[in-house]
């Protein structure tokens, strides 16, 4: 019997020995479409100085990339909305590690109409109202009489998750509502269309025209730029994320630090978001 | 979405292509406003349909294994004959049988999620047929959606172990403790769960259930209800990479006997005592558990997550003279009800390393009767097999093929109480040394 047991214990051990095999100098990076451009933007730069290492983009969306985590099929997982618990829970069951959040980026969550559109400035309660499909003609708002047509996000985006968490307070999306593949879709989606409405970061604001926004109807209206974002003052500021499972280590914890130092900070405000500090 | 881009994209040139008069040009752009419109309403309806599907989640898993054991159920050993070995390890193994391959759980699980409202139902299909396991409903209050109420057929809410899911357990099985206390995890009832969603409050939870306490799924069978409980916390410390959970959790229940042979174990002499009063037979009897738990995960530089879980649970278990299971009520059985004060534990040690492997050690053990010793056991005072107790340490590897698959090796080292060298009863011979129960599991699984 002593034989039979050792001879097992021996095959469970070089089961596991295969969880050594060294991992490479290759960084992969998945998630946030708010976030891809910024990441592409870090990738780049960082590769240029460092080439021993490869970094890999792809997007798909918080929700996507967090499950990439959770799978073990990515390095970094890139979200413009916090982990929600039961993502941190099946991080635990699986892994046994609680997830590292970094603070990478600030954005503030614009709201876009085309160029023509005569509405300047929404309350945030007029915003929820307007998605919820509770205001549906642009004149309830002060702008001419026309039907607004809501442009959304898929809901494995982190900007629709938090839209919906921060603006809607939890509730439905209007069905009306085009959930368009990512940001760049919304804001040429509105450009084209003078009825038009989205949302989407800060940073990808051509051709279309912010709509300030307000916190109630007594409160200052702000724009999104540096200083209203940095400030508090934008009601519609977020965080952008990176997540890992474990406490970085080796080439990943280089290339986190990397991206919190001035030079990679500079990178943020090049793309359009703001620097964490 | 792909027509009605293709709509816009195509738009232009069906208007370049209009070089005839202005009211042609006119008719053909309200045609194709129309069209457009009619592609919107129906995106609109599919939208909508497709928004209803979605909150359809079917899932499963199946867990398909080979067996291997040093035991044979049937054969003489020390002068008696051998127990079925696997009886914690995924079921007993037949006479003269020392291999098998089954498939160990093959569940299909359909979950409606309404956000506010659940339902859900779940299926168990293997070799042995097709059981429910889950069949529940559950609603959330609105307004702080802080409780949550669910009726049906569900995991019973008591420690950790139950609703830890067997596909993400490493261990292939439930402790001892835990299989012989909750046989099936679940059971019919209801109850009402506390978990705070924000401040300090989100760190605590509650949750307290009203149960038919026949065991499993079976229907009521006397009029006792039984109510199970527990108060659990969760402590994350984020910059250490640690987080310590736990709870308390208590089971407070009557059986009803079906006899009037009542078996109580006496403080003084230590042995069985048996009461006969005629009013036994129908009368109701105490189970109760209390049990309390703790789980810490802790991220461990470079090499990975590591999670080291235990729990104990003592009481008082209403079974029968052979085993420490659950006493099951049938009026007029004539089944002696014996009563023992029982006590158990398990620590499980989980090492992640890599992305794909875990390695884990597992220590459990169960003693039904905590009022005799092991040599006391088959001296005169009536013990049985059901009042021997039990260690099993297992150690095993995980590797994680993907997100879908697993395959798990896993070897349990089975210990039983030596029972006294001077016993004649037959039942106890094989006893008195370490029977042969060693069980080697090779387990693939597939979940979706």
């Amino acid at each position: 019997m002593k034989k039979t047991t050792i001879s097992i214990l021996a095959v469970i051990i070089g089961l596991v020995s295969f969880g050594f095999a060294p991992n490479g100098e290759i960084i992969t990076v998945k998630g946030s479409d708010t976030m891809v451009i910024l990441a592409q933007r870090w990738a780049e730069n960082y590769m240029s100085s460092h080439p021993d290492v490869t970094i890999q983009v792809t997007g798909g969306g918080s929700g996507t990339g967090i499950s990439a985590l959770i799978n073990g099929t990515t390095d970094i997982c890139d979200a413009s909305r916090p982990m929600k618990q039961s993502e941190r829970e099946k991080l635990k069951l699986r892994f046994n590690t609680l997830g590292v959040e970094i603070k990478s980026a600030r954005d503030g969550l614009a709201v876009y109409v085309q160029e023509s559109n005569p509405v300047k400035e929404l309350t945030l309660q007029q915003l929820k109202e307007i998605y919820t499909g509770k205001i549906t003609n642009w004149k309830q708002v002060g702008g001419s009489d026309a039907k607004i047509i809501l442009y959304s996000r898929e809901n494995n985006s982190g900007t629709y998750v938090y839209f919906k968490d921060n603006v809607l307070e939890g509730e439905d999306y209007a069905a009306s509502a085009q959930n368009m593949p990512g940001t760049a879709a919304v804001v040429n989606a509105v450009s084209k269309d003078k009825n038009g409405i989205g949302y989407g970061g800060a940073a990808y604001g051509k051709g279309i025209r912010f709509v300030k926004i307000k916190r109630d109807a007594d409160s200052p209206a702000y724009e999104p730029n540096k200083e209203s974002v940095m400030s508090g003052n934008y009601p519609i500021s977020r965080f952008l994320y990176m997540y890992t499972r474990s406490k970085p280590t080796g080439a990943l914890k280089d290339y986190i630090d990397w991206i919190l130092s001035s030079e990679g900070q500079t990178v943020v405000s090049t793309v359009g978001y703001f620097p964490v500090k | 979405m792909k027509m009605f881009f293709a709509v816009l994209v195509f738009l232009p040139f069906v208007l370049s292509a209009q070089d005839g008069s202005s009211a042609a040009t006119k008719e053909d752009v309200e045609n194709v406003k129309g069209a457009f419109e009619g592609l919107n309403e129906s995106y609109l309806e599919t939208k909508t349909t497709v928004d209803a599907l979605k909150k359809i989640k079917i899932s499963g898993y199946v867990q398909a294994q080979y067996q291997i054991t040093d035991g044979i159920a049937g054969t003489v050993f020390n002068g008696g004959t051998a127990p079925a070995p696997g009886g914690f390890s995924g079921g007993a193994f037949p006479n003269d049988v020392s291999s098998r391959f089954s498939v160990r759980r093959g569940r299909i699980k359909f979950n409606y999620d309404n956000d506010l409202t659940q339902y859900v139902m779940q299926f168990d299909v293997t070799q042995g047929g097709l059981a429910i396991k889950d069949m529940y409903a559950s609603i959330k209050e609105p307004y702080l959606k802080l409780a949550t109420f669910t009726g049906g057929i569900f995991d019973r809410p008591f420690g950790f172990e139950i609703s830890y899911s067997s596909s993400n357990r490493e261990a292939p099985e439930r402790s001892r403790m835990y299989q012989t206390l909750f046989p099936g995890e679940r059971e019919l009832g209801a109850k009402i769960e506390l978990a705070p969603q924000s401040g300090m409050l989100s760190m605590f939870n509650a949750k307290v259930g009203v149960f038919n306490g026949n065991n499993n799924n079976n229907a009521e069978n006397d009029n006792n209800k039984d109510i199970i409980g527990r108060v659990g916390f969760q402590l994350p410390f984020n910059e250490e990479n640690l987080e310590i959970d736990g709870g308390a959790s208590f089971y407070s229940g009557k059986v009803t006997s079906g006899s009037r042979a009542i078996w109580k174990i006496d403080n003084g002499t230590k042995l069985w005592k048996y009461d006969s009063t005629a009013k036994n037979n129908g009368s109701s009897f105490d189970r109760s558990y209390v049990g309390v738990d703790a789980q810490l995960y802790y991220d461990l530089p470079v090499l990975g997550g590591l999670s080291l879980r235990a729990e104990y649970i003592t009481g008082t278990q209403p079974g029968t003279a052979a085993s420490a299971s659950y006493y099951v009520y049938a009026k007029g059985s004539g089944t002696p009800l014996y009563s023992r004060k029982f006590s158990g534990y398990y620590v499980n040690y989980v090492q992640n390393i890599g992305l794909t492997e875990q390695i884990v050690v597992k220590y459990d053990k169960f003693n039904p009767n905590t009022d005799i010793t092991s040599s006391s056991i088959g001296t005169g005072n009536l013990t049985t097999a059901g009042d021997i107790a039990y260690t099993t340490l297992g150690v095993g590897a995980v590797h994680h093929f993907d997100g879908n698959v697993k395959l798990t090796l896993y070897y349990e080292m089975i210990s039983n109480e030596k029972v006294n060298s001077a016993t004649t009863n037959a039942a106890l011979l094989p006893f008195k040394e370490d029977v042969k129960d060693n069980v080697f599991t090779v387990r693939m699984q597939y979940k979706f």
